[in-house]
Parts: structure tokens; sequence; C-alpha cells
């Protein structure tokens, strides 16, 4: 069945997070600067977020009586404060690296190789 | 009371005094009076009171059994033996090895002629021993500085010794078994090896010692095998179950093999007819018990009687000084004299003597004639070597050796009371002899008949108790008249020879000749020694002016005994009491009848037809006229100096050297035997070092050589291949290192990467039977 | 749960375990005890071994009162049973009969005087005591044990300790004598080990009566023995006592063929047979015992010989022949003969030593021949009809040399190690005189060695003797060979004497310190003379306590031979 067509079903959530997901990686992939590689974080994090949500909301589900309801919910906000949490981590050691060295070029960031 | 129990508490009380003061001087000898003195008097009083006792038991005896007149032939209504066990050594079944007793008439004589005879000799000790009191200077006994050794006294050591001699002797002779006699037999035996060692500081005393130790358990090696022989068969040691399944009643006491011997012979068809009745043994005991008598007809089971009889006549031969274990006794003469007088003269080397006397009912005819003949070789052997001997003791000694190859030449014979009654008159001369050269050896101070001499005016009383002595021995005496102790009993055995030759045409002769000889020999050297000692001029003149009669404590044991030695053959006056008559009454059933061999042809005729008138009288001149000769020979060369005895030695110069060195005996034992055992030991020695040691050291070596291979296997090879797999993945390691670049954004890269290709992967292989769902 | 002897079930059931086990729980308090002086410590460990002592005597004084030895019983006494190893069926199965009592006493009475000798060792004392308490342990256990993976077990402990007190305590060539020992001994015991597992897997305990069963402690009543009967698979057992039984059934388990065609009761016999006779040891596996005695010190040459030869005989005697009778019958030939070529050759090998130990340690395997001739010369065949009483004299003979051997060979060792103490050697042609210097060790010297040569009076003379005479029934020319070791014993034993002890003057370095024996010394001499005069002159003392299981033995031999072996060929078929 053409998804184009179809009523909004499980799949579309899966087609936008995945393309959510690409996006983030693409991102994380090829931009240098560190702000731009948390971006691409941030939006794996959310193409994973909706899957989640997808996955676990009960209209979408095909076996509804097994289920409590909101796990998938549940996950997802832990998900998004870990995201929090780690957005605030990681700013705060971008924004360090660039006051020692003045720059935020991730590849410059190879002090640490081993 | 009752004899019968009364006659063995007397001789087991006079058996265990000895025992006691050994016991008590062990303890206490050194501490009783000063060097022990009091020793001495312990030892006397308990040898003196056991001979009362002793003589007690006699009177006891003879109240009860009065001796008949000389029965002649068998004598159905025999004096039974008194027997009787005191506890076992061990009880197996049916077998039983006990201590315990077996006294007939000569059990007594024995009692009361050892005891007589020790008791003298302990007196006679008292004086003999007194050097011992004191410090003594053994100048036979060099220090490797070349000083005579100096050394405490050991007087009570002697007595000590002298004790546990007398116990052991007189419980040989009380014995109710061959075990016990094989018991005593070795404790005589370790007591005659302490004192012929008692001057242990002396090389010769303690070889000589260990020389008699040792050739006398040779003997009783040969002892022991027909200990065994018996043991088996029989299934008892006590002589009176052995004498009784030997010559039962129901034979009139004729030697029969016995049953246990049989069955022993046919082992295999024994065994045959047991497992034919395979469970039921009663009926197989049948069967055997019907085929008994066919069997004994057969002979089967004699040879095993002949190997107990040779067998118990070995451990004979080695105590008695015997031909071919004859060579100790010579040097036993180490010991101190009284010792020589007692343990080597008249008492434990007449034990053999005694024990075929003893088990005279086992001995076959072919046995009895192996120990004739063995008796007329040492005689002879003997008496030639004392014709050349100057030692005093060793003439003494071969004197011995010859006149005990005489008394086992009379049982050999036939004569059991010729053996025997010689071997009483003996012990009382031949001590009496011994203690006599003491006498005269404790006046010079030497051994050497050469430096003595000219003694009689010295020494009255020991030349004068010598002489009796030598008369003794020789067999001085009036025919059919009177006569010395050894008068009586040569008399005897010359006349059982004489018996014997008129049974065995041909070679019965030999030992007639044999004896003849012997008589001859023995006057003539006992009277050598009697010149060169006492007659004539000294020929020592330091030795001579140092010389004194003995104290009486000596001299008179000396008398004593030679009273016994004059009358021991006699009886008592008007009655008929005497030596002869005991002996006749102890004579074992069924052994005075003629007797025919069955593997040889030889008769041992029954000892009464020596007593013929015609035969014995003949013997009785023919005995008189050989010692008459050896005596007149003696005098001419010796005493009235008419030839001169050097001529005759350098004329028969080969002869002379042969018999000085005793016809070469000890060189040839020690070539064939003695050098052989060393050499063995020394290769068995070199075995263990060399063969079983290496062997087990180099099984030890190849489990270390095969470690070392399997050390190296694994240092080459396991070692090898861990190393190589290390050093793989090490490689491995290295060369993935390029891809740790620390580049983010190609991490990311490699991530998606991996994930799709998972994703793919999976897509094109996924099936849910691969999770088993 | 114990088991108790269902006639006599007031028995004190600890006493055994409190006599194996007293000696290793004195090592443990010394384990702790470190502060304690050397003195104080081996006065403890003799403590313990007189107490372990004053227990054995309390276990062997005759009566019939709980915990005494009940004479003239043949079975074993004073049992105790506690399951231990369930899986396998191995229990703590202890008992005492009349041929391991004399040889328990015998152990812990030389163990006393062993100790005693151990005053001069300076040398790490506290590890030395407890040691040699826990070798005692293992040798109790030996001579207590019903199990056969018990004794195993107590075979090897009582090795470990043997090994390091020669090992450390010893002589010049300690390290090589020490590893000699424990590899001989160990090639032995796997020996043993292989048998012990071959007869284990092989027996069945199914195919026993109910009585047998009873008989020989594996159950208590009628319904464990139906529960065993009736059990589905084969019922393993390492039980001494009901092995002896199925090995002397005429269908026993242990006939089937193996090897070559010869019976497992045979390969068993022949396994175990090695493992005792090295022990014994016989000739040609006897090189360790020379070298053992001459490295070790006094003591544990007491201990080695006194009490360690006597497993061999033990063994043989205990477990050989009652569980493969079949073998022993057909191997008789080499038991007595090796026994006899021990007698000859160790005594030509004595008369060749300059060593005075070695001589001694010779003199032991020459000895100890006539164990394994008493023991071997089966007798009691059709031809003699079925009398078994020609083999008890052999067999009684041998335990009685064992002891006898214990206490001569004990105390000639102890007499060497006096000399040893004072002159530092001992070579026996740097000797002479001693009898001078020191009368005392003289006159008990000649006892001794009197006693050792056989002296009739003193204990060597009964064993031997009763040895011979078993001897010649099951064989006429080994007995004789055997007869004719007592000449060459008197030639070395009597060299020896005159060597060591008479002569005018001491040879030998060190004169001056040859002072006369001590009183510490004459104590541990004098027991060792008083009993060789005991046991010469009145030997029931020892055989009132063998005789019956010896003839036990000797009986179940004899119906063997009858009932099993001789059985005709039909009654066989109609089985």
């Amino acid at each position: 069945m053409n998804p184009l067509v179809a009523p909004i079903g499980l799949s579309h959530y899966l087609v936008v997070g995945s393309i959510l997901f690409v996006c983030g990686v693409l991102c994380m992939a090829t931009k240098r600067n560190v702000l731009g590689v948390l971006m691409g974080i941030e939006l794996v994090l959310n193409g994973a977020n909706l899957n989640f949500i997808a996955f676990g909301s009960p209209m979408l589900r095909a076996d509804q009586s097994n289920s409590i309801g909101l796990d998938g919910q549940m996950i997802a906000l832990f998900v998004i404060v870990l995201a929090a949490a780690e957005a605030a981590v990681a700013l705060a050691i971008a924004l360090n690296y660039y006051h020692t060295h003045a720059t935020v070029d991730v590849d410059q960031a190879n002090e640490l190789k081993g | 009371m009752n004899p019968n129990s009364i006659i063995p508490t007397l001789l087991a009380t006079a058996w265990l005094l000895p025992l006691a003061s050994f016991v008590f001087i062990v303890f206490f000898g050194p501490r009783m009076g000063r060097h022990g003195q009091r020793a001495a008097t312990v030892a006397t009083a308990a040898i003196i009171a056991a001979c009362l006792l002793s003589f007690t038991a006699l009177g006891l005896w003879l109240f009860q059994h009065p001796l008949g007149h000389a029965a002649h032939g068998d004598h159905a209504a025999a004096v039974a033996p008194l027997a009787g066990d005191w506890y076992a050594l061990g009880s197996f079944g049916a077998l039983t090895i006990s201590v315990g007793y077996y006294i007939d008439a000569l059990t007594i004589a024995m009692f009361c002629m050892v005891t007589l005879v020790a008791s003298c000799i302990h007196v006679y000790s008292n004086g003999y021993m007194h050097g011992e009191l004191h410090d003594v200077i053994d100048a036979l006994a060099p220090l490797s500085n070349g000083e005579p050794m100096r050394r405490h006294g050991r007087f009570c050591r002697f007595f000590q010794c002298l004790s546990l001699f007398c116990f052991s002797m007189l419980g040989l002779v009380i014995a109710g078994n061959v075990a016990m006699v094989f018991v005593f037999w070795e404790l005589v035996g370790i007591c005659s090896y302490l004192l012929i060692g008692f001057w242990r500081e002396r090389k010769s005393a303690s070889n000589a010692a260990n020389k008699a130790f040792i050739t006398n358990r040779v003997g009783d090696f040969g002892m022991i095998i027909g200990l065994m022989a018996l043991w088996a068969s029989l299934g008892t040691f006590s002589f009176s179950e052995i004498f009784s399944q030997v010559r039962p009643a129901a034979t009139e006491h004729r030697l029969q093999v016995p049953d246990g011997m049989i069955k022993l012979a046919k082992q295999g068809e024994v065994a045959e007819i047991v497992k034919r009745h395979s469970g039921d043994l009663d009926a197989a005991q049948k069967e055997i018990a019907a085929q008994l008598p066919d069997w004994r007809a057969q002979g089967y089971g004699y040879g095993l009687l002949m190997l107990a009889g040779l067998g118990i006549f070995c451990g004979c031969i080695g105590k008695s000084a015997q031909f071919p274990l004859h060579v100790w006794l010579p040097d036993a003469m180490e010991g101190p004299t009284p010792v020589s007088a007692l343990i080597h003269a008249a008492t434990m080397v007449a034990a053999g003597v005694y024990l075929v006397g003893r088990f005279y009912p086992v001995f076959t005819p072919e046995v009895l004639l192996v120990i004739a003949t063995v008796g007329a070789i040492t005689l002879f052997m003997a008496a030639t070597i004392a014709l050349t001997a100057t030692d005093i003791k060793r003439v003494l000694a071969y004197s011995t050796v010859s006149q005990l190859g005489f008394m086992m030449l009379a049982l050999g014979i036939g004569g059991w009371i010729a053996g025997l009654f010689h071997l009483f008159t003996h012990a009382f001369f031949k001590s009496l002899l011994f203690l006599c050269s003491g006498s005269v050896i404790h006046a010079c101070g030497t051994n050497e008949m050469p430096q003595m001499g000219g003694l009689k005016r010295r020494m009255p009383i020991t030349a004068l108790t010598m002489l009796i002595g030598c008369l003794a021995i020789a067999g001085a005496g009036i025919p059919t008249v009177v006569g010395l102790s050894g008068f009586h009993s040569k008399d005897y055995i010359v006349a059982q020879d004489l018996s014997f030759w008129s049974h065995n045409p041909g070679f019965g002769g030999i030992f007639f000749f044999v004896a003849l000889i012997g008589a001859a020999m023995t006057a003539f050297y006992m009277f050598r020694l009697w010149y060169m000692t006492f007659a004539g001029n000294p020929r020592d003149g330091y030795v001579h002016h140092h010389a004194h009669e003995s104290p009486p404590s000596m001299t008179v044991p000396l008398l004593i005994l030679s009273l016994m030695a004059i009358v021991a053959a006699w009886n008592i006056p008007f009655t008929s009491i005497g030596l002869d008559g005991l002996l006749h009454q102890a004579q074992p059933l069924g052994t005075a009848q003629t007797v025919t061999g069955q593997l040889v042809n030889v008769t041992m005729p029954a000892e009464h037809l020596a007593h013929a008138h015609e035969n014995s009288l003949k013997a009785e001149w023919m005995a008189f006229a050989v010692a008459l000769t050896g005596f007149i020979l003696s005098t001419l060369f010796y005493g009235a100096r008419k030839w001169n005895p050097d001529e005759v030695r350098r004329a028969f110069s080969p002869i002379y050297k042969f018999l000085l060195h005793k016809w070469w005996f000890d060189e040839l034992y020690r070539k064939v035997f003695v050098q052989p055992a060393l050499r063995v030991s020394d290769w068995v020695a070199a075995i263990d070092k060399k063969g079983l040691d290496v062997i087990a050291d180099g099984l030890a070596r190849l489990v270390e050589w095969t470690s070392r291979i399997d050390d190296w296997i694994d240092r080459v090879f396991v070692d090898d291949i861990i190393n190589r797999l290390a050093r793989w993945t090490y490689s491995l390691g290295i060369s993935l290192r390029v891809l740790q670049t620390g580049n983010i954004r190609q991490y990311v890269i490699w991530i998606t990467v991996g994930t799709v290709a998972l994703f793919v992967l999976m897509s094109m292989y996924w099936d849910y039977a691969i999770a088993g769902i | 749960m114990p088991l108790f002897d269902s006639s006599n079930s007031q028995m004190l059931t600890w006493l055994l375990s409190l006599i194996i086990f007293l000696p290793s729980f004195g090592a443990l308090v010394l384990c702790l005890a470190y502060r304690a002086s050397d003195q104080s410590v081996r006065r403890f460990a003799l403590l313990t071994t007189v107490a372990v002592l004053a227990l054995t005597i309390w276990l062997a004084w005759p009566g019939t009162t709980p915990g005494h030895f009940t004479l003239g019983k043949p079975g074993m006494q004073n049992m105790v049973s506690h399951s231990w190893i369930p899986g396998f069926n191995i229990y703590y199965l202890l008992g005492v009969d009349g041929i391991s009592m004399p040889l328990v006493l015998l152990t812990s009475f030389l163990s006393v005087l062993a100790m005693w000798a151990s005053w001069p060792i300076v040398k790490h004392v506290r590890a030395y005591c407890i040691l040699f308490l826990l070798l005692e342990t293992g040798m109790l256990g030996v001579f207590l044990s019903l199990d056969f993976f018990l004794f195993y077990v107590f075979w090897e402990v009582m090795l470990l300790p043997m090994y390091f007190l020669i090992g450390v305590w010893g002589g010049p060539r300690r390290e090589y004598a020490a590893i000699k020992f424990f590899l001989f001994t160990l090639v032995g015991s796997v020996l043993m080990l292989v048998a012990i597992l071959m007869l284990y897997f092989s027996s069945d305990l199914r195919i026993l009566s109910p009585s047998q069963l009873q008989a020989s402690h594996v159950i208590v009543d009628q319904s464990d023995a139906a529960r065993l009967i009736s059990a589905g698979t084969q019922q393993h057992t390492f039980n001494i006592l009901a092995l002896s039984e199925m090995g002397q059934m005429s269908d026993s388990p242990f006939a089937k063929t193996m090897i070559w065609g010869q019976k497992l009761s045979l390969w068993a016999f022949l396994l175990l047979f090695i493992g005792f006779v090295i022990k014994l040891p016989s000739v040609p596996v006897h090189t360790w015992l020379p070298d053992a005695h001459v490295e070790a010190p006094t003591p544990i040459s007491m201990i080695l010989a006194g009490v360690l030869l006597k497993m061999g005989g033990y063994g043989v005697i205990r477990i050989c022949y009652p569980i493969c009778p079949d073998a022993g019958y057909s191997l008789a030939w080499l038991v007595c003969g090796l026994g006899t070529v021990s007698m000859v050759y160790g005594a030509f090998a004595a008369l060749a030593q300059k060593d005075f130990k070695r001589l001694v340690a010779y003199s032991s395997v020459s000895h100890m021949g006539y164990v394994l001739l008493g023991i071997g010369a089966w007798s009691a065949t059709a031809g003699l009809q079925y009398n078994s009483d020609y083999w008890s004299v052999g067999m009684n003979g041998a335990m009685f040399q064992m002891i006898a051997h214990g206490i001569s060979s004990a105390g000639m060792f102890f007499l060497v190690g006096v000399i040893y103490d004072r002159v530092h050697h001992r070579n026996l042609d740097q000797f002479g005189g001693l009898f001078a210097r020191m009368p005392t060790y003289g006159g008990i010297s000649m006892v001794i060695f009197f006693a050792a040569l056989g002296l009739p009076g003193l204990c060597g003379f009964i064993g031997e003797f009763f040895v011979v005479l078993g001897a010649w029934s099951y064989s006429k020319a080994l007995a004789i060979i055997a007869a004719s070791v007592v000449i060459l014993t008197a030639g070395y034993i009597l060299w020896t004497i005159q060597r060591v002890y008479l002569g005018p003057e001491y040879k030998g370095p060190h004169p001056e310190a040859l002072v006369p024996m001590t009183r510490r010394e004459i104590g541990i001499a004098a027991p060792l003379v008083a009993f060789a005069i005991l046991f010469g002159v009145y030997p029931s003392v020892l055989f009132d306590y063998m005789k019956p299981s010896v003839q036990n033995t000797v009986n179940q031999m004899t119906t063997w031979t009858s009932d099993v072996k001789d059985a005709p060929a039909v009654t066989q078929e109609a089985k």
C-alpha cells in the first residue's frame, strides 16, 4: 500500500523518525563545529524518541490489551532529560575548550588521542 | 610322698639353682665383697646344693627302682621313665613344643656326674681364678703402643658364666623333648663361647670363641634338619612320643618306620586318595591306613627316618667335636683351664654322645654305621695329632676328641652301654687331667711342655693325681681282676668291637683295629705328657724355680676327682649298685637286640653278646696289651730316654709335619669354606651396590632424562605455539591501530556503515529459526 | 551412625579413634605452641606417646569388659564404623584382632622409646616432634583400619613424615636416602592403589549372605541386608573383611580372567604383594633400606626397622592371602622363594659390611625373610590331608618373628646410635674394646645381638625356629636353605661383636668421648632387653594374642583349599 495515501499509522512515524535520525547522523559526520555535532546528536535522539513514542502509543499498537500504555513515552521522557543533561555537559566542555584553544573545531581536539 | 613327683621336683630345683645364682650375680656380682669375691661363694654353694639334690634323687630312684641283675636281651618290664611338661612354648592344634622333662636312670646319672664335676671345678676355680680378684696385666693382649693391657679383674663374671653354663647343661640333660635339647644345646654353646672368650682382650681367644660357636652352628644346622624331618612327620618332639612311634610296643619295640614318615614319603598318593574322597576325610584316612603296611614293606619313609637320625647326629658331631667339625675344640683351650675341664672335657662336649645315647631308639643301623665310622675316623685322627702336640692343654684337647671318638664308635656298633659308660668315666678322669694341667700352668705360667720337666718334686700332689688320671685314661688295670675306671669302660668298647667283627667279618675288623691302635696311642701320648711335665730334669730353670704346689682349694678337688677316676666304674662294695647296673637299667627299650640294616648289609650285635666270657676275656687282654705297649714305648722315649724322639721325628719328617699341622684341617677349611663365604658376601654386597642400586638409580635417572626431554619438547614446541599465537594477536592489534584515528566523524561513518551492514545482513539472512523462535 | 558389634554393644567406640588420633592432636598442640622451649616440646611429645601407650595397654589388657581385648576370640574386636564417603561406600572402619593387636602394641611401645631416644636431636625440635607424632598416627592407622581406602590413606600419611624425618634430620646423604625411600614406597603404594581399585570395581556385596555381611560389618541388621541384596546395581565395597569373604567364595568375583589368561585375583595379589614386599623389604627391592637406615637419625631408624617393615608382613597376612587365596596358593613358591633368598642374601650382604648401621640394616633384610617364608608356606594341602597345623606353626612363627625383630632390630639400631653419638663414626674396623670402656653397654649389647642371632631363651629364636619348622612341610629344599642361614647369622653377629666390643683397646677417633651409658639410655635399652628375654622364655604371652586370629586365617585358607581349590569338577558343574 502506498504510504502517501494510507491513513496515518505506525510506519509514518517510523519514516519521519528515520529521516530525523539520518539527518542527525549526517550532521554528526559532516560538521566540524562542536555545536553542529551536538545538534546532530539532538536530531538522532529525537529520531529515536519519535520511534519510542510511536511504538508506545496505545492507538498505534496491535496488542493494546497487553500494554500498560505509557512505557514508550516514559522512555522518551528519560531520553529528553538525558539529552538535556548531555547538552549541558557538552556545551560546558565546548565552552571551556573554546576558552583554552580559541576554537571549537573537533578535528583540532585530538590531544587525548591514544 | 610320691617319688614320681619328688624326683622331677628335686632335679628341677637342682637345675634352676645355678640359674638363680646366675641372675643374682648378674645384678649384684660386682657389689659382692671385694671385686665380687663372694660371687664365687654363691655360685659354688648353688652347684653343691644342686649336687646334693641330684644324689638325693639318685637315692630315691634306686630305692624305687632297685637295680636288677644286668638284664640281658630285651626286658619287657623295663623301668618307665618319668616324663611330663611344665609349660608350652607354643601349641598349635595337635602340635606342641613344650618345656618338659624326661627322667630315667641315665638322666639322673648325668645329673650326678655333671653336678659333681662342676662342684669340684667351682671349688678349684676359687683358687685358680684368684688373679682376677685384682687388676690384671695381660701380656697376651698388647695395645697398639706395644705395652701390655691393664684391666680390672672379672672374678664374678667368670662365676656368672659358669653358673649359666651349669644351668644350661642340666637343662640339656633333663629336657623332655628334642626341641628343648636344642634350646639348651645352643645355650651351652653360647656359654662355651663366652667362657672361651673370657679373656676377650686377646685376639686369639675371641677368634677361638667365634670358631667354636660357628662350627657348632654348622652342626646345629644339620640338627635343625633332623628336627624338621621329625616334626613334619611325627608331629611331636617329645622323647616318649617319638620312641613310642618309632618302636611301638606292638612290634616288641623293634624299629619301624612310623606312619607319619610313610605318609610324607607317599605324599602324592595320599593327596590323590584324599581328593578322591572329596570332603570325606575319615574315609580317606581309613583307606590310607589300609595302604600303610604295603607302603612300609616297600620301604617308603625309611630315607626320612635316616635323614632324621643323621640330622640329629650332625648336631652331635658339632658339639662333640667329631670329624669333620672337630677343629674348634683344640682352639677352645684359649679359655681358662677350669672351663676346659668342665665344658670342653667333662660335660658339654659329652652332650653329643649323650644325645646319641638318648636318641638311640631312632637310629637305623645305617645311621649307626655312619656314627661308628665318624667315631673311628675321629678317634684315630685326633690321637695321631696328640702325639706331636706340645701345648699341654692341646694334648689333652686332642685326647678328648679322640676319647669322644671312642664313645661314638662304641655307640655306633651297638654298644650303648659301652659308649655311655665311657662317657661317665671319661668325664671324671679327663676333668681331673685338665685340672692337673691347670695346676701346672698356674705354677709355671706357660702351656708349653718343652719348658717344663721335673715338676714332680715341686708339685707332688699334682704329679700324683695326674698320674692317676693318666693311668685311668690309658686303661690301667689287672685283667679279669680289677682296674681303674678307664680300664673297665675301654674294655667294654673293645669287647663290643670284637663282637661286631665276628658279626661282620671283613670290614668289621677295621673298627676293631682302629680302636686298638687308638688305645695304644692314648697310653703313649698320655705318658709322654706326664714324663715331659713331671719327670726328668727341669728344662727351664726360671719356670722350675717359680713353680710351687697349688693351694688346697685346688688340690682337694684334684684328690676327689682322682678318687672318682679310680672307682667310678666300680660297684658300691657288697652291693650290685653301680654305674654299670644303672646304665643297664637305662638302656632304651628295644635297643638291646641284634639288628640288621635294610640298605647296607651291616649287623649291630646285641650288647650282651659282647659280654660272653671268651669274647670279653680276649678283649680285656688285648686292650691291656696295647695299653702296655703304648706305655712302654712312651717310657722308652720320654721316661727312660733310651730312644731319642727327635730321630724318629727326622726319619718321618713329612708325617710329623702333617701331624703338627693337625692334618691341615684349619687351612683347608679356611680355603674351602671361610674364604669362599667371605668372597660370596663381597659379591652380594657388590651386587647390591653395583647392581640393584645402579638399577634403582638408573631408573631414577631415566625418569630424570625423560623429564628433561619433556622439558625440551615443552619449550621448543608447546611454548612456541603459544608464543606465536601471542605474536599474531599483537601484530593484528598493531595493524588494527590505523583505524583508531580519534576522528569522530570517521567513527560516526563507521558506525553508520556498520549499522547499515548489519541491517543488510539481517534482512538477507534473518530467520526466526536462528533465534529459536 | 556408628555400628556396634551386636554381641557386645557396650564397646567403647571412641577408644580406637583416640589411639590413632591422639598423636596428631599432640602434633596440633605443638603446632600452636611456638613459644615453648625445646625441652618442654620434647617432654610433651614423649608424654603424648606415653599416653598412647597407656591407651593401647588398656585396649590390649585381656578382659571381657568394654574396651578390653578378649583373648581367644579369632574375629575383629572393638569395631568402629562410620560412613565416610557414602557415594563410594567408603567407611571409617576400624577394628583390632590378634594379628594387629601385638603390632599396635609394638608401635606405641617403640614410639615411646624412640621419642625418648630423640633427646640428642637439637635441630628444629618442634618440627621434628610434630612429624614424629604424625608418623605415629599413620602407623597406628595402618594397623587398625579395615577399610581399604582408609588403609591406603594412612599408608600414605605415614610416608610423608618419614620422608621429612630422614631428609631433614638425617646424615650426610640424607636427601638421596629420603628420596629413595619415598620413591620405592610410592611405587609400591601406587601398585597397591591399582589393585585396590581392581578389587573394588569387581566386588559386589550382593553375592554375600546376610550373615557374612553382618560379620564384615557392612550392615547392622537384616533389613539393611535385604535392601543391599536386592539392590539393582553392583554394590562395590572397600571393606577388607567383605572382600576377604568374596575372595574365598567358590564363585569368587575376583576369579574372572584378565590379562594373559590369568585371573584378576592373581594380578591383584601380585600388585599388592609387590607393594608390601617393598616395605618388608625383600630382595630385590630392598636397596632403599640400607641407605634409609644409614642416613636416618637413630630414633627414626628404630621406628623404621621396628614398625614400618612390619607393615609389609602385616599387609601380606591381612590382605593378600585372605582376599586372593587362589593366587596365594599358586604363588606360594614365589613368596617362600623370595623369603629364603632374602634371608641368605641379607646374611651374606651383612657379612661384607664395614658400616655398623648398614650391617644391622642388612640383618633386617635377612630376618624379615623369615616372615615371608613363614606366611607363604602353604602346607595345608591334600597331601597332608588338609592338616593346617604346620602352616599355623609357620604363620604364628612369622608373626612372632615380626614382633621379635621389632624388639631386637630397634635395640640394635639404638645401640649403634649410642656409640655414634659418642664417637661420630660407624666404621666397624675402628672400634674394639668397648666392653671394657662401657660395661653396661657391652652387656646390653650382648643380649640384644644374641637375640638377633636367634639364641634360645631370647626372642629371636622362637620366631625363626617355628618358621623353619613350618616351612619344611611346604618345601624341604627351602627349609634346608633357610636353616643354613643360622650359620651365616652366627658368623656376622659374632664377627661384629668381636670387632666392636672385644679386643684390648678402642681403635677409632674420640676415645675420650666413650663415657658409660647415661640413665636415659639405659632406660631405653632396659625394656627392650626385658622383652627380648620375656618373649624368648615365655612366648605364650604373645601367642595367646595372635594364635586365635592367625589360626582363623589359616583355617579359612585350608577350608578354601579343600572346598574350593580341590573340589571335584562335578560339583562345580552342578552349580
